[in-house]
């Protein structure tokens, strides 16, 4: 490893242009006439997979728990968020309280999960947690009487701004009318977001964040060394699903309802653990790259080329081969099978995994400077 | 004063003995080494010391007491909270929280202008358990009796008052008809409560009497039988609760965790590093339990937090310092050469700030000059005030720096002492190099 000068660091720069993106008209103007997609309220969507994914990213990339059903507990939040909030029940609690309380429900039912599965190791708990998401799935199906079955609860009503944030707010262009525009649900999924990342980081750096790596690369060493393997997997449970939990409850606010049961299955749980896996196991950059990238593909990329095409007038027939999003599975496939055989650590993988995948890579060349 | 205490300590893998009736016992600052061929049960010892294996029989005492977790009142409190919730929960499913939802939410909240009442909502899921009949709204401001699990429909009123009159009627009815007697009066048919007097209905033949009473019956049953049901769910579950965390945490009552945090440390034949993390977070990994703070406190990094992290990457750097890895504290565990490894891992273990530092085999894989360094660095830990017990194959670090040595061959213990008197029993030099008559 060679010393590497201190650089800036890029992240301000990504912030930075996230932040102004909403408030300039163009780019979302000049879409506007190639399909009906808003980038900016895809975007929202993406900040909040964004935060599922780095939940799922505690259990698998941190602790490497290879949790199968991350999705339940993204419904267990929209779902909570929509008991407490929607005008059919008489609870109305309001944003905040059902924020805190899906953040925490979540997380309980996280423990619920986790515990069983603590003396289970590998694909046991895969097998373990893909069972927990289908039942969450088929549970919140058939409590018709409490989550309306498969209709999902709506409308979910959107937070209350406090007084004093609206003047600001027009000075920008900004209505305060979150119906009609996105650019409120933006800034609240991207400053959730970036408060995720700071706690998230901090976590990585302090003793937890050490003793979930220690249990994710020899848990009889770390047992070992007096870390509770139990209760350091029970935090990765319950902060992981938490975290889902909150995305679960941004979704269902900015969504307006919670969905049905079914957004909440099995190929929700694959496309956020595909995001990790090709962002970079462990790594919370890796894992925002790999949600921007496929989330982004399959929300903006496609409907976008798809307009394109529709535009240019070369489908005319209706001819199914040529609409992009019907070949977009199959980009998708192709692009993991390229990145599992050349890039297997991810794209951005943290320094550790990277150490130690490029390490091998190197050591078929001639050493370039003696340790 | 002795500090470890074996005590014909056994282990048995199904029908093998690997460690046979073993009586150790090592003292305040000694090197103890155990030695003996190659599946003497060695390593075997250290795993039964440190929790990773049960012994099948005797004891293993540290500083005189046996190393147990303890049972603590915070256990007590986690099972019986642990049993309640499940318990509610188990109840709650069997007594159907979607018709309970039914009836104490929904039946009470009509919309958003509405009134709500947690007090009435309380009554009426008091109600749902006893089974009462309740008033739904139905579609044209009318009102439908229903039985409590909303499975029959019994009436409509189309005011409310009436549906009550209605309701209370058809209570009556639900309360008696178990009782009730089919009595011929003037060529009809009453349903006559139990006490012989009150006539409940009338009708005009005994098959209709006779199918009413039996319809009432049943409504009547139905939420006796459920609340038995959920009874019984809820004390199973308050039992399976509160026993299966008393099973996990008797289970893990001699865990390695437990050991280690009593004050022994180890370090693995094999090397067991957390080869992906730098060194220094290997040695900081292993101080977890002496840093102290919460997950708020961690998730903010409080100004507290940070200082104590860097107190503990001080003290973690001076033990790198110590074995002699303070230049390569960025490195990954993994990218170090073996011998470096090995240091790593007694660092790692001194980290944990033992009493007794158990070495598994540490110069396997050294060059000699290592070895050399190496029985100073067991010196060094010596003189820390530590005790540590060494399994060793190398002769020269055996017999050069320990106070005793236990030889052990297939488990049994066949020669213990100092190293000269080892060096001479017989019994010793038949294990090692084989009897005279084999010759």
């Amino acid at each position: 490893m060679t010393p590497t000068a201190k650089r800036m660091p890029v992240w301000p720069l990504y912030l930075g242009v996230l932040v102004v993106y909403p408030l300039l008209v163009y780019p979302e103007r000049a879409l506007a006439g190639l399909t009906e997609i808003s980038v900016g309220r895809q975007l929202t969507y993406i900040f909040i997979y964004a935060i599922l994914a780095l939940g799922l990213n505690v259990v698998v990339g941190y602790t490497g728990l290879l949790h199968l059903g991350i999705a339940a507990f993204f419904g267990i939040g929209a779902y909570i968020t929509g008991i407490l909030t929607v005008s059919a029940y008489p609870f109305q609690t309001g944003f905040l309280v059902a924020l805190v309380a899906s953040t925490i429900g979540a997380a309980v039912f996280g423990m619920l999960l986790g515990a069983p599965t603590l003396r289970l190791r590998g694909d046991y708990v895969a097998i373990v947690t893909l069972g927990f998401g289908e039942v969450t799935r088929f549970t919140l199906r058939n409590l018709e009487e409490i989550t309306a079955g498969t209709r999902g609860l709506n409308p979910v009503p959107p937070p209350q701004l406090p007084g004093f944030v609206e003047t600001p707010l027009s000075w920008l262009g900004i209505g305060a009318d979150w119906s009609l525009d996105y650019r409120l649900f933006y800034y609240l999924a991207l400053g959730v977001l970036v408060a995720v990342i700071w706690l998230l980081a901090n976590v990585e750096r302090s003793r937890l964040g050490r003793a979930w790596v220690a249990i994710r690369e020899d848990e009889l060493a770390a047992t070992c060394m007096g870390i509770n393997a139990a209760r350091v997997k029970l935090s990765a449970f319950a902060i992981g699903c938490g975290l889902a939990g909150l995305a679960g409850c941004l979704y269902a606010t900015t969504l307006t309802s919670t969905a049905g049961p079914d957004a909440f299955d099995f190929n929700r749980s694959m496309i956020m653990l595909c995001c990790v896996i090709l962002g970079g196991l462990g790594s919370i950059r890796g894992t925002l790259l790999g949600v921007f990238l496929l989330v982004g593909f399959d929300n903006v990329v496609a409907p976008v080329l798809d307009g394109l095409i529709q535009a240019a007038q070369i489908n005319t027939s209706g001819n199914r081969f040529l609409t992009f999003s019907n070949w977009k599975l199959m980009i998708f496939g192709l692009a993991l099978v390229l990145m599992v055989r050349f890039r297997p650590e991810g794209l951005l993988p943290s320094a550790q995994i990277e150490a130690e995948l490029g390490h091998e890579r190197k050591s078929h060349r001639p050493a370039e400077a003696p340790a | 004063m002795s500090l470890l205490d074996l005590d014909k300590v056994t282990v048995r893998f199904g029908g093998l003995t690997a460690v046979d009736q073993l009586d150790c016992s090592v003292d305040e600052r000694q090197i103890f080494s155990v030695i003996g061929p190659n599946g003497a049960g060695k390593t075997t010892v250290f795993n039964a010391i440190t929790g990773i294996y049960h012994p099948s029989g005797g004891s293993i005492a540290f500083d005189g007491r046996p190393l147990r977790r303890p049972l603590t009142w915070r256990l007590i409190a986690l099972a019986a909270v642990v049993g309640v919730c499940t318990g509610v929960a188990a109840g709650l499913l069997a007594i159907d929280v979607n018709a309970l939802w039914r009836a104490t939410i929904k039946r009470n909240y009509l919309g958003p202008d509405a009134p709500f009442s947690y007090r009435a909502a309380w009554r009426d899921a008091a109600g749902y358990v006893r089974g009462d009949l309740a008033l739904a709204p139905v579609r044209g401001g009318r009102w439908a009796v229903r039985t409590a699990d909303d499975r029959r429909t019994l009436g409509y009123g189309d005011a409310r008052q009436e549906a009550e009159q209605l309701r209370d009627r058809q209570q009556q009815l639900v309360d008696a008809a178990a009782g009730a007697q089919v009595v011929a009066q003037d060529d009809r048919w009453q349903l006559v409560a139990d006490d012989g007097q009150r006539v409940l209905e009338t009708f005009d033949n005994e098959a209709d009497a006779q199918a009413t009473r039996a319809q009432y019956t049943a409504i009547a049953a139905a939420p006796v039988a459920r609340r038995r049901d959920a009874l019984i769910a809820a004390l199973l579950g308050l039992v399976i609760g509160s026993a299966g965390t008393w099973a996990v945490w008797h289970r893990a009552r001699r865990s390695p965790e437990v050991i280690s945090r009593a004050g022994i440390a180890r370090t693995f034949q094999n090397i067991r590093l957390f080869q992906d993390m730098t060194v220094l977070d290997n040695v900081l990994t292993a101080m977890d339990r002496h840093l102290s703070g919460s997950v708020v406190q961690m998730a903010l990094r409080t100004p507290a937090m940070r200082r104590r992290e860097a107190e503990a990457r001080a003290h973690a750097g001076k033990l790198l310092e110590f074995v002699g890895l303070a230049h390569r504290e960025t490195a990954l565990a993994k990218n170090l050469p073996y011998g470096d490894q090995r240091r790593l891992e007694i660092a790692r273990a001194l980290a944990t700030e033992p009493k007794l530092i158990l070495l598994d085999e540490p110069a396997a894989g050294m060059n000699p000059t290592e070895s050399s360094q190496l029985n100073g660095l067991i010196e060094r830990i010596r003189q820390r005030g530590l005790t540590v017990m060494l399994i060793e194959h190398h002769m020269k670090v055996v017999m050069g720096i320990s106070d005793r040595i236990a030889v052990l061959d297939y488990g049994v213990k066949i020669a213990e002492g100092t190293p000269d008197e080892v060096r001479a029993n017989p019994a010793v030099i038949e294990a090692y190099l084989g009897s005279e008559e084999v010759h």
